[in-house]
């Protein structure tokens, strides 16, 4: 992929912080989220794919710089859960303004579960070794933002987005319940 | 990760799709995946914006720039 190679070869030339480049995208994600509160969602969508281009290129820039940590991550993993919210946010702002109070709660569930996907992950594997069941993760989040954008079909994204969110919660759930529940009856043995 | 369990089920066929549409434990690039992905496509291009009260949709979409196209 030639343009992304050169972006992330200036950025190597120029030895920018890959954790400035986490952050410049979170910021863009910021401009992406005021488009959409504007209800201007193409613009929006066109200013998504920058912003998940620096977010596609932070780790490929900490690698050739040979900056990789686990803050690196632990930035990276904080950062998008900024992203991810301010997007529900200005969908939040855009349906609130149109006196749209079914819309802002189906967003605002959106976002509540979409958040507890990452937690509830997050959490279990600190308790099992891997928990990534469940269908509704970051990147198709992202992708279904940008179709709802350039299509302007939000409203039936955020309906797949809330029901494969709390699907997705729950598989998690379920499946660290299960391993558990496993790895007791295994001790006990 | 955990496949899907392979010994006989008591559920029926439809209701062991459901289930594995909801309980999804399928990596990406499997044709499960991609089945999904069809389904949430067909999804939010062809229901008509005002069976959801969509707010700001306009227009019939992508279905309509299809059929308006192949007219």
């Amino acid at each position: 992929m030639f343009p992304l190679q050169a972006i992330i070869t200036l950025c190597v030339k120029f030895r920018i912080h890959p954790n400035v480049l986490t952050f410049i995208g979170v910021l863009i994600n910021f401009a992406a989220a005021w488009c959409l509160a504007l209800g201007h969602f193409v613009l929006g969508g066109f200013v998504m794919i920058v912003a998940n281009i620096f977010d596609f290129i932070d780790g490929k820039v900490a690698r050739e710089l040979q900056m990789e940590s686990a803050f690196g991550g632990f930035w990276d993993s904080v950062m998008d859960r900024f992203s991810d919210i301010s997007l529900f946010i200005g969908l939040i702002y855009l349906y609130s303004t149109l006196g749209r109070t079914d819309y802002v709660m189906i967003s605002a569930v959106a976002m509540m579960f979409a958040i507890l996907t990452s937690y509830t992950r997050a959490r279990a594997e600190s308790l099992v070794e891997k928990c990534k069941v469940g269908f509704m993760e970051r990147p198709e989040r992202i992708v279904l933002f940008m179709i709802g954008a350039f299509t302007n079909r939000m409203a039936a994204v955020l309906w797949v987005i809330g029901i494969l969110s709390i699907a997705t919660v729950f598989d998690r759930i379920y499946y660290t319940w299960r391993e558990l529940g496993h790895t007791k009856s295994r001790a006990a043995a | 990760m955990k496949k899907p369990e392979s010994s006989p089920s008591p559920l029926t066929l439809p209701a062991r799709a459901i289930w594995h549409a909801l309980y999804w434990t399928y990596e990406r690039a499997t044709w499960q995946y991609d089945l999904m992905v069809i389904a949430i496509l067909a999804f939010v291009w062809l229901t008509p914006p005002s069976w959801l009260g969509d707010p700001t949709a306009a227009g019939s979409g992508p279905i309509g720039w299809l059929i308006h196209l192949f007219r």
